[in-house]
C-alpha cells in the first residue's frame, strides 16, 4: 500500500504561516505559490487549513481558495472556521475536494459529520484532531490547540467514524512546528483505533523521523509542513528515500 | 464538427468544476448540462462523480435524464468517473439497493478489502483489454477516492490493487467508457485521458 505524501498549508490570509506548537507565526509563503511548488514537487494532495477564521469566528475566505485550487490538478482538502452545509458547498464550488472539520463538530454540534457526509459522500469529510497529552490520554483541542473540549481522542476518532467521516488528519499540540519528531505513539493509537484512512501531521524533522512514523504507526499519509517551507527537504528527497528503503509511494 | 464536452449536472456536491477545468485543460469545450435538451444538443457525455449512488440516481429521475441518456448511449461516447462509473451498471447497493443506467452488465458493493476505507490515494492500473481512451496511459497512475467497487466479469479494461484486493479501475463496451479514478486529480496523465476522450 502507498503512503500518501502531502502538503500542509496552515494559512492566515493572505499567508501560509508556520507556527510552533501552534503559536508564534512565522510567514512563510503565499497560499498558491507553495501549493503549486509542492505539486511541482510531486504531492499527492495539499490540505489547506486556515488556521484563524475559528478563532476570529469568520467565514473562510474563498478567493485565496480558488487561486490555490485553479494551481492543482491533485485532491485539495480545506478546512478552518466550517460550520454549515453551506460552507461545504461553497468550498466544493471553489474547488476543494475535501473539506476538513474541527472546531464546530467538536464544542457545538457534531450532527454536521452525519449531514455533510450523507450529502457529499464520506470521502469529502475530514476530521481534523489536535491532540494534546495528559498523563496516560490525549485529550482534543481546537482552534489551533488554543480551546479544550474534555473529549478523548480514541473515544472521538470512533465517534466521527461511526457519524461518516472519510478520514481523519491528526495533529499534536505538542509536536506540531518543532521538527523534532512525531509523536508516533498518539499516531498508532489512532490508526489502529478506526477503519478510515488516518494522515498523520505534526512532528517531522528529519527524513527517518517520516520513515519511522510509517513503519511503526502505518498510517494512510504523512502531512509536511515546516520541512517543506524553510526548504529542509523536497517531496521528491522525501519519496525516493522512502522508495529506497522499501516503503511504496506513488510515483 | 462541432465537439462540445457535456457534464451532467447531478447531485449537489459533484466536483464539476474541477472536472471542467481539467477537460479544458486538454483542450475541449465544455457545458454543463442540466436538462434533456442540453443532453441532446452535446457530442460527448461525462458523469462526473461525487457522492452516493443512490441519491445520483434520484437526480437523474428528477431531471428526466435517465430516459434521455437511454436514447443517446448508442451514438454518443460516454464517460463516467467514480460514481458517475458505478451508475453505468444495473444495480447499486449504497444506502438500500438502487437500479442503475445498465449500460453495463455489473453491480456495485462495498469494497471487500482489508484495509482502511475509503481506498484514497495514487495506484498503477493493470491493463486486461485496452481502449482508445487508454492510449498512452498504460503505466500511469491514477488517483482513487472510493469505498465502494464495481463487480463484473465482462467488459472490463483495467485492474488495480489495492492491499491485496484486485478490483475494477475501468470498463468499456461501444461508445461507454468508465474508469474509477480521478482523471481530474490525476496529474497530466488524467489531462491525457480527457485528451483521448475528446479525440474519439
Amino acid at each position: 500500500m502507498r503512503t500518501r505524501i502531502i502538503a500542509k498549508l496552515d494559512v492566515k490570509p493572505p499567508y501560509v504561516v508556520k507556527p510552533v506548537h501552534f503559536e508564534g507565526l512565522r510567514k512563510v509563503g503565499i497560499p498558491a505559490e507553495l501549493a503549486k511548488k509542492y505539486y511541482d514537487q510531486g504531492a499527492d494532495e495539499v490540505f489547506y487549513i486556515d488556521i484563524v477564521a475559528s478563532l476570529y469566528q469568520r467565514e473562510i475566505l474563498f478567493d485565496t481558495i480558488e487561486e490555490t485550487a485553479n494551481e492543482l490538478l491533485i485532491p485539495f482538502a480545506v478546512g478552518g472556521g466550517v460550520r454549515s452545509m453551506e460552507n461545504f458547498s461553497k468550498l466544493f464550488h471553489k474547488g476543494a475536494d475535501k473539506v476538513v472539520l474541527n472546531t464546530y463538530a467538536l464544542q457545538e454540534n457534531p450532527d454536521l459529520i452525519n449531514e455533510a457526509a450523507r450529502t457529499f459522500g464520506n470521502q469529502a469529510v475530514v476530521v481534523n484532531i489536535e491532540a494534546k497529552k495528559w498523563d496516560n490520554h490525549y485529550e482534543c483541542y481546537s482552534d489551533c490547540g488554543r480551546i479544550q473540549s474534555e473529549k478523548d481522542v480514541l473515544a472521538w476518532v470512533k465517534e466521527v467514524e461511526e457519524r461518516g467521516a472519510g478520514e481523519i488528519l491528526l495533529q499534536s499540540v505538542d509536536k506540531d512546528g518543532r521538527q523534532r519528531g512525531f509523536d508516533i505513539n498518539l499516531a498508532k493509537q489512532v490508526v489502529d483505533a478506526v477503519e478510515i484512512p488516518v494522515v498523520v501531521s505534526s512532528g517531522a524533522g528529519t527524513l527517518e523521523d517520516i520513515k519511522e512514523l510509517i513503519e511503526y504507526a502505518k498510517p494512510s499519509g504523512v502531512a509536511i509542513a515546516s520541512l517543506l517551507h524553510y526548504d529542509k527537504l523536497t517531496i521528491e528527497e522525501i519519496k525516493k528515500y522512502l522508495r529506497n528503503d522499501g516503503i511504496e509511494v506513488s510515483k | 464538427m462541432s465537439n462540445v464536452i457535456g457534464i451532467v449536472n447531478y447531485g449537489v456536491a459533484g466536483n464539476i468544476h474541477s472536472v471542467q477545468k481539467a477537460i479544458e485543460k486538454a483542450g475541449g469545450k465544455v457545458k454543463i448540462v442540466n436538462t434533456k435538451e442540453e443532453l441532446l444538443a452535446v457530442d460527448k457525455i461525462i458523469l462526473p462523480g461525487v457522492g452516493s449512488f443512490r441519491d445520483a440516481m434520484e437526480e437523474l429521475h428528477n431531471k428526466e435524464l435517465v430516459e434521455s441518456l437511454k436514447e443517446v448511449v448508442q451514438e454518443k461516447s460516454i464517460l463516467g468517473i467514480c460514481l458517475g462509473m458505478q451508475i453505468l451498471t444495473s444495480l447499486g447497493f449504497e444506502y438500500g439497493k438502487t437500479a442503475g443506467l445498465g449500460f453495463i452488465n455489473a453491480e456495485v458493493k462495498p469494497m471487500l478489502v482489508d484495509a482502511k476505507v475509503p481506498h484514497l490515494g495514487f495506484s498503477s492500473i493493470e491493463v486486461i483489454k485496452s481502449n482508445a481512451i487508454l492510449k498512452g496511459l498504460e503505466n500511469e497512475e491514477f488517483y482513487f477516492m472510493h469505498s465502494y467497487e464495481v463487480v463484473n466479469y465482462t467488459d472490463i479494461a483495467t485492474l488495480t490493487s489495492y492491499a491485496n484486493h484486485k478490483f475494477v479501475s475501468s470498463i468499456h463496451k461501444d461508445k461507454v467508457y468508465g474508469v474509477q479514478f480521478h482523471p481530474e486529480k490525476s496529474r497530466d496523465a488524467g489531462i491525457r485521458l480527457f485528451t483521448n476522450f475528446i479525440e474519439l
